[in-house]
């Protein structure tokens, strides 16, 4: 018996489409309703209006795609023999602000979805405060605007660099903000300081903690997701950056990768038609996002958790909760070294003189993002992008079910919602 | 303390968007003393009164409506025309909210269904849509997004009674009557024609090469800072324009000139008062405009 | 006798002085000899033009607005670019031919003697009206789709030279026809040099 779950607050709305086996979920089918044909729109515009454009195909991560735009024309310049040097100064502050778009994703993600779900799932009453998250947001804002003039949609990254010329007043105007936002972490979701947090070895660690953050862990245990929502067990990460770190993962097994590898297929919906295609590696699924960078970087206490709990949605929420922390440190570290006396832009050939093709590759928060251009005298020929949720929450058959598709099948409904959820679904993205 | 009746009832519905708007509204300071004002019947992140399945089945009715993105007259949401849930709460409600550009002019996904799709009263610059009937109450807040700032303007006036004076294409005076280039820290390079010969540099103005609408744009962008600090002009980005049913245009970081001589010139200003002023400004050489307002590189 | 205004008594005074400037050259003539040659007294002079460097400016600037405003009529008009450009090829030639003090001064005396008119009339200060018109022409010419867009100085050199070059070899009376004679042919070759391919 097949019925139709309608789920929205995930940047737009999809449909699940279970097939239940008395109250256990055989499996599901995933549908994305809505598209914008945003590569269509693309074609023929010049390839600078590329920057202006792909940041609206998403509100909450439209940064990574601004960020892979420029990467993609940067490649371009590259592969027709005009490679660009970027100074250190410009690789730092764009890390930076799409550091900062990452830490507001996961802060929404915390308050505004995941907290109100596990209440759900454990019809438990506690106290919701899912403003932490805009506020928190709002910080984290703060500090991109300073350096890319506004969020969301701002277009500072240009072919040879940033539009942005700051000075040091930027620079420590930025850093007060970030010790504003782990104060607030520390004191508002932690309950404990950062540096000890990121020092955690083990989830026994969480005992005699009471915070947001040991709510979600202990609600997660409650719920038994440290046992459920396993998927492939087998991770990717495409998107360079001192973050991340390109590789393939089975289990704990690394391998290199080769970004050319990755591909599209049609997703499987027969009950409803989808927008959405199912993104793969070498033809095969692998989950991507906070739980597939922390494993490739080897966090320990990421990899102790999935030592003990694989790729349960226990282990997806909590590596979030982790790489929030650890991105929050991150952020902080790499201003120390900026050296803001470095030009911020090098000007290329003019654009109408380029005719070649790039891809671009970004770690976005959901996981690797792709946006490969074909230009001609400088105007868009071709445009194609691969997001995140392409990789996770595709729809395939039963034999060979995607990552999320995987993680539902054997729980209840009422479980599998939840689950779903724990990949941090972007619609808008899926389908642009 | 106001009772659940008193409160005026907030409907925020999306037709085809990006989101940009709901996260632009999330960054506003005080947002909850704002939400408070309100009883929030639905809104595609916060939590809400009524599920999404029973307001898209028409089963309530709401003081504010606020559409959020392009109208297309073929969505469905929750597999329910769009067409039939906008036209049962605009008939209702007492004030419509047209949010960002996409739902006050079509913006940019117009180009999704450039034939069918268009803002709520009008497509472009043309006054036609499908709430055309209601547009009285219909007030347009322009914006790729939305500044937090200038919705909480629009919904705090409401709040209070007061009412909101608009220009012709239904937007605020108050926040639209501002150009984006009031307030741009570059606004010496403007009046001396000191053009930027590059990105990345906190000379010049961007106006003459690099495609800045400011000057044609009504924003209030450099006088309510974004993020309440900063502005595209501000770290060097061109304005794209993108409060104006013109957006977006093409050729975005250029600036389109005929035998050098730009096309649009600021609004209002006659072509032949601009390239006079113009002439006269470049002819003039100000070395302190020249050079470097910080020389991070001193010898001696 | 109806009393002459002041406007009219600057008037007079610029006639004058441009055609002394054109028959006896710029530094040969004097202040006392223009006052003359209008009939006033050099104190009454300088009530108009403090020095003569001010009324060598003040007269590129008159004629800078007398060519401006000829411009600006042929351009509003509402014919196409090529019949503009043949009004105005044919507008300067009858200035050349009927008022030549005006076109000599500029030529022989604005362009040539960059030192008297370095402090006050830098760049393109003094000639604004008169280059503002030619930029209002060239935009509408483009924006018409009539004449092919390129950068300003390239277009406004080949037509202003071409004419200043044809009235200078006027002026040294090496043409062998009368100057109406070569209107076709310069706006001819002007056009085909301006307009979209």
């Amino acid at each position: 018996m097949i019925t139709r779950q309608l789920i929205e607050q995930i940047e737009g709305e999809a449909s699940v489409n279970f097939d239940m086996q008395e109250d256990r979920v055989a499996f599901a089918t995933i549908a994305f309703p809505h598209f914008r044909g945003i590569e269509s729109i693309l074609k023929g515009k010049s390839a600078l209006d590329a920057l202006v454009i792909t940041p609206r195909v998403c509100g909450i991560c439209g940064h990574a795609h601004l960020m892979a735009t420029v990467r993609a024309i940067e490649d371009a310049y590259k592969n027709a023999g005009h490679p660009i040097q970027l100074t250190k100064k410009v690789e730092v502050i764009r890390e930076f602000t799409l550091v900062m778009e990452m830490i507001q994703n996961h802060f929404k993600w915390i308050y505004l979805s995941i907290i109100p779900e596990l209440s759900k799932l454990l019809d438990s009453k506690e106290l919701q405060t899912p403003l932490k998250g805009a506020y928190a947001s709002s910080i984290a804002s703060k500090s991109i605007a300073t350096f890319a003039g506004q969020w969301p949609h701002s277009s500072y990254m240009i072919p040879g660099g940033i539009t942005a010329d700051p000075t040091n007043i930027d620079v420590l105007k930025v850093e007060s903000y970030i010790d504003e936002l782990i104060d607030f972490f520390e004191k508002e979701s932690l309950g404990i300081s950062l540096e000890k947090f990121l020092s955690f070895q083990s989830c026994k660690d969480f005992e005699g903690l009471k915070s947001d953050i040991s709510f979600i862990e202990s609600a997660l245990i409650e719920a038994g997701m440290n046992i459920k929502g396993h998927s492939y067990d087998r991770f990717l990460v495409a998107g360079k950056h001192n973050f991340s770190k390109p590789s393939k993962l089975k289990q704990t097994r690394s391998f290199s990768i080769d970004n050319t590898q990755i591909g599209t297929s049609n997703a499987y919906s027969p009950q409803e038609k989808t927008y959405a295609y199912n993104a793969h590696y070498k033809g095969d699924f692998y989950e991507t996002g906070p739980l597939s960078r922390s494993m490739a970087m080897g966090l320990p206490i990421v990899k102790n958790m999935h030592r003990r709990f694989k790729d349960s949605a226990y282990s997806r929420v909590m590596a979030r909760v982790f790489e929030l922390a650890y991105l929050l440190r991150h952020a902080r570290d790499i201003l120390k070294d900026i050296d803001i006396s470095e030009s911020s832009f090098t000007k290329p050939l003019d654009i109408t003189k380029l005719s070649a093709s790039g891809l671009g590759v970004v770690e976005a928060p959901r996981g690797p993002l792709l946006h490969s251009i074909e230009i001609e005298d400088g105007f868009i020929k071709e445009y194609k992008i691969i997001t995140p949720t392409q990789f996770n929450i595709g729809s395939s058959t039963i034999e060979n079910p995607t990552p999320a598709q995987k993680a539902m099948i054997g729980t209840t409904q009422k479980e599998a919602l939840f689950i779903f959820r724990t990949f941090d679904v972007c619609s808008v993205c899926t389908t642009h | 303390m106001h009772s659940k009746q008193d409160k005026p009832h907030l409907l925020w519905f999306q037709g085809v968007t990006c989101n940009g708007n709901t996260h632009s509204f999330l960054n506003l300071t005080n947002l909850e003393h704002l939400l408070n004002k309100f009883e929030i019947l639905h809104h595609p992140a916060l939590a809400s009164l009524k599920s999404f399945d029973t307001i898209t089945q028409c089963q309530e009715n709401c003081d504010i409506f606020i559409f959020e993105g392009t109208y297309d007259p073929l969505l469905k949401r929750n597999d329910i025309e769009v067409s039939k849930i906008v036209q049962h709460y605009a008939k209702s409600a007492k004030y419509i909210i047209g949010l960002g550009s996409c739902a006050s002019f079509g913006g940019m996904f117009k180009a999704s269904a450039p034939q069918r799709n268009s803002g709520l009263i009008f497509n472009e610059d043309v006054k036609e849509g499908p709430l055309e009937k209601y547009s009285n109450k219909v007030i347009n807040i322009s914006g790729c997004p939305i500044h937090p700032e200038w919705l909480e303007y629009v919904l705090l006036m409401i709040a209070s009674h007061k009412e909101i004076l608009v220009d012709e294409l239904h937007r605020p005076r108050e926040l639209y009557s501002n150009l984006a280039h009031h307030g741009c820290t570059r606004n010496e390079y403007f009046e001396w024609k000191v053009d930027a010969d590059n990105f990345g540099e906190k000379e010049g103005c961007l106006y003459y090469t690099q495609g800045c609408r400011a000057p044609m744009t009504h924003a209030s962008c450099n006088k309510i800072l974004w993020n309440e600090v900063s502005s595209k002009t501000r770290v060097g980005t061109p304005c794209f324009g993108c409060t104006e049913p013109d957006f977006p245009r093409k050729n975005l970081f250029s600036t389109k000139t005929n035998m050098s001589i730009p096309v649009d010139v600021p609004l209002g200003v006659s072509k032949r008062s601009y390239l006079t002023l113009a002439g006269i400004a470049k002819t003039f050489h100000i070395k302190r405009l020249e050079g470097k307002l910080i020389d991070y590189k001193t010898t001696n | 006798m109806a009393r002459i205004t002041k406007e009219e008594r600057k008037n007079g005074i610029i006639s004058a002085a441009l055609k002394l400037f054109s028959e006896k050259g710029f530094y040969i003539t004097t202040i006392p000899d223009i006052a003359e040659k209008v009939g006033m007294s050099v104190g009454n002079f300088y009530n108009y033009f403090t020095s003569k460097d001010v009324l060598a400016k003040e007269l590129v600037m008159y004629i800078s607005e007398y060519l401006g405003k000829s411009i600006r009529e042929i351009n509003e008009k509402e014919i196409s670019t090529d019949k503009k450009i043949y009004e105005i090829v044919s507008m300067y030639f009858d200035m050349a031919n009927e008022k030549p003090e005006m076109i000599e001064y500029f030529l022989r005396v604005y362009l040539s003697n960059r030192e008297v008119f370095g402090d006050g009339c830098e760049g393109m200060l003094c000639v604004s009206p008169f280059v503002t018109e030619m930029m209002l022409f060239f935009n509408d010419g483009v924006e018409c789709g009539e004449l092919h867009d390129q950068d300003f100085f390239s277009a406004f050199g080949l037509f202003m030279g071409y004419l200043g070059g044809m009235v200078f070899l006027f002026g040294e009376k090496i043409l062998p026809e009368p100057l109406e004679w070569y209107k076709e042919s310069i706006s001819q070759n002007i056009y085909n040099a301006l307009k979209t391919r």
